[in-house]
């Protein structure tokens, strides 16, 4: 919180894609992004007064949903994670929950100066200041609170990043989660643990690096009590039908 | 001794056997041969038989002779009868007489019931379809009364149904006899509709009184949904599937073959607008829509069946009545599709029971990992039940719908579609509370069912889907049972109909669905099949942390968004009507009690008396 430059007001810009000089040659994943800025489901976690511009925003007078963007009830199917105003310690490990549960690739914006820097509440002992230290955030719209007219404007900006390809800051939750988890161990204490298996999920994404695992990980792992699905069981005998772990 | 004799014999040891040999392991896979030895029997033999023996009752033949019709439903019989036996045999007999039931008991009652409806089915004249009539009413509650306390009470609801109809019943015997002179179906056949009409309509009120108590139509359903959900698990599967077609084959039997249909559309309410053939077409509707819509309000896996019991007998019904080739045999093949999924939805409630103890809606869940076979069970079966392809209870309704739009009866199709809009909501709410969402963790080590209970339940889905991609199986005893019946023919084909009015083939239908499988199966496997698989604790509750003492599967009040459109509908109009009906009764029988025994014995005797002697010699 002591640099501001550490906020990621302007996402770095992505690489050149690699065609070789063929216009040609990244059509599909060009057409993939584009298909998927263009149909944005958001779950709005409405934690504070950021809240209270979403429904202009949303209904007729705004209209969100000619931009494609529409709210989703369950994390599962969403693609942004819209948090709205301050984060209390007791919250932020909810949106940490909901963020993990939400398939990649994933988008999250903080909304308010709250998320920023905590804002007015920046004083408070109980109140999570920078919401990138916990996750990476794509997208900051800052103001106490933004008008829709902001928030509109920054979801379009986020919208032509995905698709450009510049806005995947989801991999770095993957490749860098040991300081996410550091941080969050940090605020939360060392017993920190959502059922997701977010080192399994890394491999399964083919975003596992040097950096996923390290020592707030392996703290992790000792008291770590993992949530294995049930599988199929015809429970005659020892026969068991399929179903991946 | 021909087929028949052997058959009936057969089915006469049997009730014998099993209160002799009922509490032998084996007895089940005994009884289980010789109803397939039966049922090939039966489907091999040549018709019509009659059978060899023959009763003298007040100078009367009673004989027996069974034709297409009654062997269509005979077959059915048969084979539930079949697939109750042998889950009876297995570990859910044993936990059955574990708990206090006697085995030998379940197993007499079913054999009982299987002998009552043989001899119902293959009557000649009216005495001998009186007796198996009373045969059947009676083995029926013996196999109601062997649940428990709940079973015997509501069993006894049903004696003063059972007991009002014979009745009627007999009083229609005895007006027939009376003004026809002779009580042989086949002859009969020629003279009933000879009758004028208003003796034409007392019979028709007092057979129809009689057999829709059976059958439970409206207003006469109320005792049979807690009579069939209460009974013992096979018992109710087979009293849910068949017993209640009883009177469903005397319905038909008496409005098709005795009255014609065409008679019966001369009774007429109002002239050239309402007849009587209306009022049963519009009875059969609502008792499609009603208690369909209650079976929704159930909480109780069992009862929901037991009501849809009742619902579906109104499209069979309704079938039956438009009489044309098409919308009969709908009427006719949906008996026998729904009695294969019906019987294989009540093993499966009662296969979970069997592992959870319960079939309360409200404290199942989630049963789908540990109960896989079972859950397909459900599914082709509640596909079935909603009238859906691929599975045959699509087929037998598509043919009810058509020959109704056919007939030009728009208002009773949109009865019979409500009626499946009705039946698709609250199977949906059987199968999630039972097998999908959380599973408890007081549920987290049973197993799946064994293979007596799952064997018969799948090879009465498998049943019903074969002859729901290819109905012409199913179709060919159709259209025996319509031409012995007196019906126009249905033309079919194996898959499905065929008419210049446009074809069914459901081969098609079922090949393209499979197809559209097929390339989502594609679609899914060729971009890596990836999918990943996370504990039912890792979702999504607003936020919060899940735990397995949380219960966050939503069972209770299910369509609370659509009960509060269509809840005050619900006004247990027919449970007020049973009651006055039953109140008047009790006071008529005090006042009665009052006037001959309370109030001056000598006079009331010599009032009696006096009376009946005038009368006497008045004759």
């Amino acid at each position: 919180m002591s640099t501001l430059q550490s906020i990621p007001v302007v996402a770095p810009p992505a690489e050149e894609p690699s065609g070789g000089g063929n216009l040609l040659a990244n059509v599909f994943d060009e057409l993939l992004a584009f298909c998927r800025s263009r149909s944005l489901f958001m779950l709005h976690y409405c934690t504070g007064c950021g809240a209270i511009e979403l429904p202009p925003a949303m209904t007729s007078r705004f209209d969100m949903e000619r931009l494609g963007i529409q709210p989703m009830v369950t994390p599962r199917q969403a693609d942004i994670l819209l948090v709205t105003g301050y984060v209390s310690t007791k919250t932020l490990k909810r949106i940490i929950l909901t963020y993990e549960q939400m398939n990649s690739p994933k988008y999250v914006i903080g909304i308010c100066s709250c998320t920023v820097n905590g804002g007015m509440y920046w004083q408070s002992y109980a109140t999570a200041k920078k919401l990138s230290d916990y996750m990476p955030v794509d997208m900051y719209i800052a103001g106490c609170m933004p008008r829709p007219e902001a928030v509109i404007s920054g979801l379009r900006e986020l919208m032509e990043n995905i698709r450009a390809g510049r806005s995947d800051n989801w991999r770095d939750y993957y490749q860098r989660y040991d300081h996410y988890l550091g941080n969050q161990q940090r605020l939360f204490g060392e017993h920190w643990q959502t059922p997701t298996d977010v080192i399994g999920e890394a491999r399964h994404y083919g975003q596992f690096g040097p950096e996923t695992l390290g020592e707030h990980t392996a703290l992790l792992e000792r008291h770590q009590t993992p949530l294995l699905p049930f599988e199929m069981r015809l429970g005659l005998g020892d026969v068991s039908k399929g179903g991946k772990s | 001794m021909n087929a028949l004799d052997i058959l009936l014999a057969l089915s006469a040891l049997m009730p014998p056997a099993a209160l002799l040999f009922g509490r032998w392991r084996g007895y089940a896979w005994l009884a289980g041969m010789v109803l397939t030895g039966q049922i090939i029997l039966l489907a091999g033999c040549d018709l019509p038989l009659a059978a060899g023996m023959n009763l003298e009752i007040f100078g009367r033949s009673v004989g027996w002779r069974l034709d297409a019709f009654g062997r269509f439903f005979a077959l059915i019989t048969l084979g539930v009868a079949l697939a109750s036996t042998v889950y009876m045999g297995g570990e859910w007999g044993e936990r059955h007489a574990a708990g206090g039931h006697s085995p030998r008991w379940l197993h007499g009652a079913l054999a009982g019931n299987v002998l009552a409806m043989l001899l119902l089915l293959s009557s000649q004249d009216l005495i001998a379809f009186f007796i198996g009539w009373e045969l059947t009413s009676w083995a029926g509650f013996l196999l109601m009364a062997q649940g428990g306390e709940k079973a015997l009470r509501a069993a006894l609801r049903y004696v003063p149904y059972a007991m009002s109809g014979a009745m009627a019943v007999l009083g229609g015997l005895a007006l027939t006899l009376a003004w026809t002179g002779t009580l042989d179906l086949a002859a009969l056949t020629g003279i009933m509709p000879t009758l004028d009409n208003t003796k034409l309509a007392l019979l028709l009120a007092l057979f129809g009184m009689g057999f829709s108590i059976k059958m439970g139509l409206l207003p006469f359903h109320l005792w049979q949904a807690p009579a069939y959900a209460e009974a013992a698990g096979a018992g109710t599967a087979f009293l849910g599937a068949i017993s209640a077609r009883m009177g469903l084959f005397a319905l038909a039997l008496l409005l098709v073959k005795l009255m014609t249909l065409t008679r019966v559309a001369d009774l007429a309410f109002i002239e050239g607008l309402f007849t009587a053939r209306d009022l049963l077409a519009w009875v059969a509707a609502l008792t499609i829509v009603l208690p369909t819509f209650t079976a929704l309000k159930q909480n109780d896996a069992r009862y929901l069946l037991a009501w849809h019991g009742i619902g579906q007998g109104g499209y069979m019904l309704l079938g039956i009545v438009i009489g044309d080739a098409t919308g009969s045999a709908g009427g006719l093949l949906h008996v026998f599709n729904y009695a294969t999924y019906q019987a294989a939805l009540v093993l499966a409630v009662f296969a979970v029971m069997h592992r959870t103890g319960t079939a309360d809606l409200n404290s199942l869940g989630g049963l789908v990992t540990r109960m896989p076979l079972t859950f397909l069970v459900m599914l082709l079966g509640i596909i079935g039940l909603a009238g859906l392809p691929p599975m045959n209870g699509f087929v037998s309704k598509w043919l009810v719908y058509r020959s109704l739009m056919l007939d030009g009866r728009p208002l009773l199709f949109l009865m019979t579609v409500i009626g499946t809009l009705g039946t698709i909501l609250s199977v949906y709410k059987l199968i999630h509370n039972t097998f999908l969402g959380q599973l408890r963790a007081e549920h987290e080590q049973i197993r799946e069912a064994p293979w007596s209970m799952t064997l018969p339940m799948l090879a009465l889905v498998i049943l019903a889907f074969v002859t729901g991609a290819a109905p012409g199986l199913a179709l060919s005893w159709v259209a025996e049972a319509q031409a012995a019946l007196g019906l126009p023919v249905l033309a079919y084909t194996l898959g499905g109909i065929e008419s210049p009015r446009g074809n069914l083939d459901m081969l098609w239908i079922v090949g393209v669905l499979f197809a559209g499988f097929g390339i989502g199966a594609l679609l899914f496997y060729g971009a890596g099949g990836r999918s990943k698989r996370v504990h039912q604790l890792d979702n999504y509750a607003g936020g919060h942390f899940l735990s397995a003492d949380v219960r966050y599967h939503y069972s209770d009040h299910f369509y609370a968004g659509l009960m509060h459109r269509i809840g005050p509908f619900y006004r247990s109009s027919f449970t007020r009507l049973e009651s006055a009906v039953a109140a008047a009764t009790d006071l008529a029988a005090s006042l009665m009690q009052v006037w001959y025994r309370q109030t001056v014995p000598a006079l009331t005797l010599l009032v009696a008396a006096v009376l009946g002697l005038s009368w006497m010699i008045w004759k």
